[in-house]
């Protein structure tokens, strides 16, 4: 197929990408997040329903007064509670599966019980030893936030198979299942017991301060007094979130925009309601005027953008599917469902503008705050808020901030359309998603 | 080119959808975000109402220590003391804490120079009103009730004079001990300088103040450190200017100008007065409530 590129940088990056889907790891981990694409996407339906509808502080309960059924509530709460916790709550289990089955079938083993070895090995690893609830995980790590340990992991039992069994004839039929079963007990066994390792490692280490927690308590306590401070370090956790979401952690800011407000934040509010108004209160570079109000739209790496960009220039059905999709949770920034489905997750090519866009917008929105173009959100935003709503709700409704998301959105959009031509561009080249022939 | 083809893009209808959606929510979010900075600044008319109290001359922010605990104990109430001192060189150093929830705190506000005289007065009040700037900045209340022990009630005269600002605060009731309006003069004829600055700059204090001021007598003519015409002399200043100012003779044991403040006599006026917001009986809603919110 014949590509024309339009400059050399998009060359250079469409082969860089290429490259890096000759590598086996890359391919299993792109196969791997459109397996558990489904369920990403319902797990962030129901994240509406959670944190949006019913959830305490959610944008819904907040702006629209609701059904005070207690009762209905609870139930309703209850049920979403189910439905998530084993949707994307428990995506890395199926992550692990999918990695452990694609790497197992690429060196033809046993693919099947790699995969449910794969399940065994996590949750084993995951298992918390806990007196109090005699089964029970550590809920984090099932979670998105496992997703990239959970397909190394996956990779890694594949490999197993790959060093500790022999191949699976194929022409063989059921009959030798336990034929089959029997060439990869080996496999399973070391498996295991690599994983009772894990878990004991995990368990103790679990309860100590994690790094995380350190970043957290410096982000929330550390305050400069300069504006040039401020606005560095809003920069820097910023970068620090993306790239951490990019790898599918959860970094210092969410995108919910639950996460306790900082210092700052609180003088401003404060200044805002002393003043009556938003107007040169004192720290007019806080994460939330600046990283919540304008960078998190459609969720973490401002991918409402990229939902558009894929809308107006994309050509490609799968994308195109995708998006509409992930048009209704983005609005209430979930992005889970987009994150696997295209997926941005590990993907080289959106990398780039997944840490772009929200930078733009941000600093867009410090020039325009410095100007005194519009007044710097101080006021309380309700939990998923819908990204460009965010800026007019935390100004008290100031016509300029909503000006200034509209344009935000026009630049996320315009920073991912290049990149959306440049993934189809490759996808022509190099298709991930349709099986390939089995080498 | 795009702008053409974008009409026929299948996906146009998914787009205006989105803008559609985004204004539909935007109407209310914008109805909601006005109520709600409203209802938070009306929560800056917090159910904080402190009682900010000034020691007299010579006497530190742990004057009245005394004073909480046997109110606490004696009505069973649980009032949180907090207690500022306020340095020569304006800074503010705080011991005791504010308990969350707590409606009605005590609030102490001492000098590093505490000492007596016109001049020193003055410096005292412009040291108060830091401390009441950090205060109001810090609990973000906009009613108090004020209490000033001899000296203190004098502070509290110029502070009212000079920086407060009735509109975005309200004094609801001064109690003030054995204050010297003419300092040592028995005849309030012979005015001294500073009751001429006071009366001068009456028309500045807020015209809904309720003032209670108490002095003390023994043998007829003073408290043994204050004489009454000087107590006195507090009506040229508040009398015709705000709302109601009775001044009240405490005699018998423990009316001396020092002692007063532990008379049981005064712990029932001050109760009635600066906690129970002139309502007389103790056992008022409001007192039952903060009782057992406080327990």
């Amino acid at each position: 197929m014949n590509i024309d590129f339009q400059n050399k940088f998009e060359k250079n990056l469409i082969h860089l990408a290429l490259k890096f889907q000759k590598l086996l790891i890359y391919r299993i981990i792109q196969k791997t997040l459109l397996l558990v694409f489904p369920f990403a996407l319902f797990g962030s339906f129901i994240r509406i329903i959670q944190t949006v509808v019913i959830g305490k502080e959610g944008f819904l309960t907040d702006v629209f007064p609701t059904i005070n059924n207690d009762f209905l509530n609870r139930q309703i709460e209850n049920i979403c509670a189910g439905l998530y916790n084993l949707s994307l709550g428990f995506i890395s289990v199926m992550a692990i599966f999918g990695a452990a089955k694609y790497t197992a079938k690429h060196f033809k083993r046993d693919d099947q019980l790699a995969g449910v070895t794969g399940i065994s090995f996590y949750l084993i690893v995951d298992y918390s030893y806990s007196k109090l609830q005699p089964f029970s995980f550590h809920p984090q790590i099932l979670g998105l936030r496992g997703l990239l340990f959970a397909m190394i992991s996956g990779i890694f039992i594949g490999w197993i198979f790959k060093k500790a069994s022999r191949p699976i004839p194929i022409s063989e039929s059921e009959q030798n299942i336990w034929q089959r079963s029997f060439i990869s007990v080996r496999p399973i066994v070391i498996s295991l017991l690599v994983a009772i390792v894990l878990s004991t490692l995990i368990n103790i280490t679990y309860y100590a301060e994690a790094p995380g927690n350190f970043i957290n308590a410096v982000a929330s306590e550390y305050s400069s007094k300069s504006n040039l401070g401020q606005i560095s370090k809003t920069l820097i956790f910023s970068v620090y979130t993306l790239v951490m979401s990019f790898l599918g952690w959860s970094g210092t800011y969410s995108s919910l925009g639950v996460e306790k407000m900082d210092k700052l934040s609180t003088i401003n509010l404060n200044y805002a309601l002393d003043h009556h108004t938003a107007w040169n209160a004192p720290n007019p570079f806080t994460s939330s005027s600046l990283y919540h109000a304008f960078a998190t739209f459609g969720g973490t790496g401002a991918v409402l953008g990229l939902i558009i960009a894929i809308l107006i220039i994309s050509q490609d059905k799968d994308y195109q599917t995708v998006a509409r999709w992930s048009i209704i949770p983005s609005l209430f920034n979930i992005s889970s469902g987009l994150m696997t489905g295209i997926p941005i997750l590990f993907n080289v090519i959106f990398l780039i503008p997944f840490i772009l866009a929200p930078l733009a917008n941000m600093l867009m929105a410090a020039l325009a705050i410095q100007l005194h173009l519009m007044p710097p959100s101080v006021y309380p935003v309700p939990v998923g808020t819908p990204g460009p709503l965010t800026a007019f709700v935390g100004t008290n409704g100031s016509w300029q901030a909503l000006g200034f998301s509209i344009l935000a959105i026009v630049i996320s959009t315009l920073i991912y359309i290049p990149f959306v031509k440049m993934a189809i561009k490759v996808k022509q080249l190099d298709d991930l998603t349709s099986e390939e022939g089995e080498h | 080119m795009r702008s053409r083809t974008l009409r026929k893009n299948k996906n146009f209808k998914y787009l205006v959808a989105m803008a559609l959606f985004f204004i539909l929510l935007g109407i209310p979010s914008y109805i909601w975000t006005k109520k709600n900075v409203t209802t938070l600044a009306g929560r800056y008319n917090s159910p904080m109402t402190p009682i900010i109290m000034i020691p007299g001359s010579s006497a530190s922010a742990n004057r009245f220590d005394n004073l909480v605990k046997t109110i606490n104990s004696k009505y069973g109430e649980h009032h949180s003391l907090l207690k500022m001192t306020v340095h020569l060189d304006d800074s503010i150093s705080y011991t005791g804490k504010i308990r969350a929830n707590d409606t009605q705190p005590f609030i102490v506000v001492g000098f590093d120079n505490n000492k007596d005289g016109y001049s020193n007065i003055q410096k005292q009040v412009q040291w108060f009103n830091i401390a009441f700037n950090a205060i109001k900045k810090r609990y973000r209340f906009n009613t108090f009730n004020a209490f000033g022990h001899s000296n203190g009630g004098l502070i509290w005269t110029i502070f009212l004079e000079k920086y407060f600002d009735d509109s975005t605060m309200t004094l609801n009731q001064l109690l003030t001990v054995g204050t010297p309006y003419n300092f040592e003069e028995k005849n309030s004829s012979n005015r001294t300088q500073m009751l001429n600055d006071l009366i001068k700059a009456r028309d500045k204090i807020p015209k809904n103040l309720t003032y209670y001021s108490i002095a003390g007598t023994q043998l007829y003519t003073d408290d043994g450190i204050v004489p009454l015409g000087s107590v006195d002399a507090g009506k040229y200043i508040y009398e015709g200017q705000i709302k109601h100012y009775t001044l009240v003779t405490l005699t018998g044991s423990k009316a001396q100008h020092s002692d007063m403040i532990a008379s049981n006599q005064f712990i029932n006026i001050f109760h009635q007065y600066i906690i129970g917001n002139g309502v007389t009986n103790p056992d008022s809603p409001d007192s039952k409530q903060s009782a057992i919110a406080n327990n």
